[in-house]
């Protein structure tokens, strides 16, 4: 018996098990701690902090920070990084001190009061330069075929255009990504169009599909918006939905049944960062520029695939003085106000 | 084998009326239904928990956020936490970037080596070296194009939340061993724990931990532990009872039966349980990229955003072959661990410190001599545009098959099917379920049932509720449900069409195995969020392309759990059914597949559960459903709606899963 019971505890095997282990642990330790000592500076560089800016899931938004990144390094020597993140966990971020800016936002004016309203963990950075334009869309083609589109009344009398396996027997109203602004449900109930929404759920799934229905001049219906690099390569035109009112925009989500409000594309910052990097702040308050600017750059990146790194140095040797302006603190900026449009 | 003296008496009085009893009263009650409220449609929509299941969530969610600093628990014992996790994730890092890759290179090997042998060890340099030599062009963070550093980031983040779970997850398994209460409570959070989509809890684990590394971890540990929990519970309660009692016979404590007898024989399940726990992880990089945690999860996301098919099939590479690596090395660690003294390698003391010695002199003269740090980026090149051209190439050759394929079977079969499931009374629902329950289970999972069906449809939201943000969003949980539910049906019956065959082909033909191994792997680790975009230009947005994200997931599970069973079928039984003049197909029909038949059932398990589990990605591809609602909560930081669909999807797994269980396999095999 005291043979089987030696037998069970496997000693020679578990214990050179045990031997590799402990001497990984103590590799990993030891490692670790020659890195600690090492590394506990290198979150910042020369005593400056770095900076994070939050990258989201359009490709503007990349645009924006590879263009602040070159400069902000370039000119300010601090070290910038670029952390991809979705837009609300970036809100949090900021208020906890661990982002240090995003550079655009679209509405969020719940996110807008929560944290720069009331809790002052985030501030207003001014105004990105583009106007964001939401809407319904339907590529050029189609509308040269069936003119009455430009307008929300023909999508009503035309619905039929749209059925898809999916929707049927309805029209089908193609979404993006649920995390954008979107009142498109509340707009087909309210103006009472035969078309169902269908989230993609994806921006990229939205495009991947609009793409192929391009390709075969097939119609389809969607949700679209400027600034947008995609705008470069498809021609799109917008269906015009009753005009955006105030009335309207006092109505609830659910309600809704006129079109989306121009939004001003803005800036935030953490509210620490005018004091841990008091030159940044000022030159991301400064940051401003148009909506072909944007699509350039995002087009360099995207479609000609240049690194972050070229695509941002191609802009900023086309545009010297432009950059000059964001580094000159005399440069005016404009605050966001008033706040953001939605309810 | 039970099943088969089962089947032997026709006339079971006993059985028979376990069989009606149920019957008898779900006919009653579906009478009794139509008679008092006629063939109603769906759920009432007036029907809700009080305020509603997604309110609540929002109100603790605005606690949270407001006590946030002030709270103790909140600040200091979770931020603490978080913080410890933080710098051991960073703390890694640095300490891999100073071994230098070359330092990393030879660790790799010299591990594998000394777990298993040397085929181990030359698949875990290759693997390790493909981190440095497949470049992805703007793929790593700001713009780099190696991928070394993001996958020494993965490397870490995984390897921490693999301590985590090992900590958390071998007591827990111990503990439900031993105590039946435990084992009770634990199983339904280990459920909620493995068919709750991370999606549903990304925003209160932001919320609490922040963005980055804690965030990333905790979202992993949550989703990797179950299985580990798991496999230790199973493992130590199938010790055979005569080695116990011999133990006990001797004289031994609980105690020591617990720690001399008990967990060496569990060794090799628990083994296995850490095996999954490092493929459950690496399954979801991705996620652990949505919170900013990065690593090999950002080039993946990114090439989401820009559609670039190629960069996000090289990222997912990485991430299989990391999975692989890990995969390879620590199964040969868990054979290792059972495996008898005498066919071990052998190394002296002597030996084993030379070889520790000469991997301390390299890194030395990695580090300080040559100055070494990453992998250098003159010795990659990148793949990326040939893999996209190589795809596009596929895709429009194929589109045109699968466009028709696509919208006949949207239209004929999971829209039909989704608008009867739609109209089908939710009574009537209910009792069907209960009934299968009841004669699966009992009357008390006949209850248990029926109570998670109702509930199901009071999760909804109050008519007309928005949620927290800005625009308006429709929420039904129980229409959600059955779309979902018509989703994972037409997925589960492909599994298993495709599955069990290829299973079965795998048990026979030993060259089918080798083709079939290598491809499953790929399935089971490759990110979903990489063949979403090529889903999608194949088969449109809809339905169908989201049941294809489950079916390919799901697929490894149905076809191993097959081939397993057949395999434990002993060899005598076999041997017994040749001498009768069998041929091999009467063998496999009449005798291997009546006899692995437990096994099948619990490949079907099994294959429901991640068909549960992955369904959550029809969302991202435009299936909408409760996939849709989860995703939307997520990127709308809606805590209520994410969690009230998440619950829902729970409360439909383990309907499934418990109706797909019997008794027998419920008590023994795991």
């Amino acid at each position: 018996m005291r043979d089987q019971r030696r037998n069970v505890r496997l000693p020679k095997g578990r214990r050179r098990i045990a031997g590799v282990a402990v001497l990984l642990a103590v590799i990993a330790v030891a490692a670790a701690a020659i890195a600690a000592t090492a590394g506990g500076a290198s979150a910042r560089t020369n005593g400056k902090p770095t900076i994070t800016l939050a990258t989201n899931s359009w490709e503007g938004s990349l645009a924006n920070n590879v263009v602040a990144q070159y400069v902000i390094q370039k000119y300010l020597g601090y070290k910038v990084n670029l952390v991809t993140i979705d837009e609300i966990p970036a809100w949090t971020a900021m208020a906890q001190g661990k982002m240090s800016a995003v550079l655009e936002e679209w509405g969020h004016s719940s996110q807008y009061s929560q944290y720069i309203k009331k809790g002052h963990q985030v501030s207003d950075a001014g105004l990105e330069g583009p106007n964001g334009n939401i809407g319904w869309y339907v590529p050029t083609y189609l509308m040269k075929k069936h003119p009455e589109l430009k307008n929300w009344k023909g999508v009503k009398k035309d619905w039929k255009l749209f059925v898809t396996p999916q929707s049927s027997p309805q029209g089908q109203f193609l979404d993006g990504s649920p995390s954008y602004v979107t009142n498109d449900q509340a707009l087909v109930k309210n103006l009472k169009i035969n078309l169902k929404v269908i989230f993609a759920g994806t921006e990229a799934a939205q495009l991947t599909e609009i793409e192929s229905d391009y390709k075969q001049k097939k119609p389809v219906i969607f949700y679209w918006y400027t600034p947008q690099y995609q705008n470069r390569i498809y021609k799109f035109s917008q269906v015009a939905l009753p005009p955006w009112t105030k009335a309207c925009a006092k109505l609830k989500p659910v309600a809704i049944n006129c079109a989306y409000p121009p939004y001003h594309l803005y800036k935030v910052m953490a509210s620490t960062l005018p004091k841990t990097a008091p030159p940044v702040a000022k030159f991301l308050r400064r940051f401003s520029w148009t909506s072909d600017d944007q699509n350039s750059v995002a087009y360099d990146l995207a479609v000609k695939h240049m690194s972050n790194g070229q695509a941002a140095a191609a802009f900023a040797a086309s545009h010297k003085s432009l950059i000059k302006s964001w580094l000159n603190s005399k440069t005016p900026y404009t605050k966001v106000s008033p706040p953001p449009p939605g309810t | 084998m039970a099943s088969a003296e089962a089947r032997l008496p026709l006339f079971d009085i006993g059985r028979l009326v376990r069989r009606l009893g149920p019957l008898a009263v779900g006919i009653a009650i579906c009478i009794a239904g139509i008679a008092s409220s006629g063939f109603h449609k769906g759920f009432p929509a007036k029907w809700v928990l009080g305020g509603g299941v997604p309110n609540w969530f929002d109100r603790l969610d605005g606690w949270v956020t407001t006590n946030q600093s002030s709270n103790f628990f909140l600040n200091t014992i979770i931020g603490g936490f978080g913080n410890v996790l933080n710098s051991a994730t960073n703390d890694l890092v640095n300490a891999l970037h100073w071994l230098t890759w070359v330092g990393v290179l030879v660790l790799a090997v010299l591990v594998a080596w000394l777990v298993g042998r040397w085929k181990t060890a030359i698949f875990s340099a290759i693997m390790v070296s493909s981190f440095g030599i497949l470049q992805i062009p703007n793929g790593g963070p700001n713009g780099i194009s190696d991928m070394w550093q993001p996958a020494m980031t993965t490397l870490s983040l995984m390897a921490v939340a693999i301590v985590i779970s090992t900590i958390i997850g071998i007591p827990l398994g111990i503990a439900s061993a031993v105590w039946t209460p435990v084992r009770k409570t634990l199983r339904p959070v280990l459920d909620v724990m493995q068919i709750l989509p991370a999606f549903a809890y990304l925003v209160p684990i932001v919320v609490l931990f922040s963005i980055g590394n804690p965030a990333g971890i905790v979202a992993t540990v949550i989703y990797a532990v179950p299985p580990l929990v798991r496999f230790t519970e199973v493992g130590i309660r199938t010790v055979r009872r005569d080695v116990i009692e011999a133990g006990e016979a001797f004289g031994a404590t609980r105690r020591q039966v617990l720690r001399d007898i008990q967990l060496p024989l569990a060794a090799q399940a628990i083994m296995l349980g850490l095996n999954q726990v490092i493929m459950m992880a690496l399954s979801i990089v991705v996620i652990a990229s949505l919170v900013g945690a990065g690593g090999l999860g950002d080039p993946v996301l990114q090439a989401l955003q820009t559609q670039d098919l190629g960069m996000g099939a090289v990222a997912g590479l990485l991430i299989v072959f990391m999975a692989m690596w890990l995969d390879r090395t620590s199964a040969a660690l868990g054979k290792r661990a059972t495996r008898r003294a005498g066919s071990q390698k052998r190394l002296t003391r002597l030996q084993l410190s030379i070889v520790w010695g000469g991997l301390l002199a390299v890194v030395l003269v990695a580090h300080y001599g040559l100055n070494l740090g990453d992998w250098p980026s003159g010795w990659g090149f990148s793949i990326v545009d040939q893999v996209t051209n190589a795809m596009n190439w596929v895709t429009t050759q194929l589109t045109h098959v699968s466009e028709s394929l696509s919208s006949f079977l949207t239209l004929h079969v999971l829209n039909p099917l989704q608008s009867f499931l739609n109209d089908f009374p939710w009574w009537l629902l209910a009792a069907l379920v209960g009934v299968a329950a009841w004669a699966r289970g009992g009357p008390r999972r006949a209850v248990l049932l029926v109570g998670c069906v109702a509930l199901m449809g009071l999760m909804q939201a109050p008519v007309g509720y928005t949620f927290q943000g800005t625009t308006s969003y429709d929420f039904s949980a129980w229409g959600d449900a059955m779309q979902t539910l018509s989703l994972v049906i037409v997925a589960l019956a492909l599994d298993l069409v495709i599955g069990i065959p290829l299973g079965i082909a795998a048990y026979r033909w030993r060259a089918a195995d080798a083709v079939l191994r290598p491809i499953l792997d790929f399935l089971q680790t490759l990110p979903a969020f990489v063949y979403l975009i090529p889903v999608v230009a194949l088969f449109g947005v809809g339905n169908l392309a989201g049941v294809t994200a489950s079916f390919v997931y799901a697929l490894p599970a149905a076809v191993r759990a097959t081939t397993l069973g057949l395999r434990a079928v002993q060899r005598e039984v076999i041997e017994a059914g040749q001498s009768f003049g069998s041929t091999r197909w009467q063998l496999l029909l009449k005798i291997e597949l009546p006899i692995a038949r437990p096994y099948i059932t619990l490949a079907v398990n099994q294959t429901i559960l991640l068909v549960m589990a992955e369904v959550v990605v029809a969302g991202l591809v435009g299936a909408g459903g409760l996939g849709l609602d989860v995703v939307t909560g997520f990127s709308r930081s809606e805590v209520g709606l994410g969690a009230a669909a998440g619950l829902t999807m729970v409360l439909m797994g383990i309907v499934l899963d418990r109706l797909s269980q019997t008794r027998q396999l419920e008590g023994g095999q795991g």
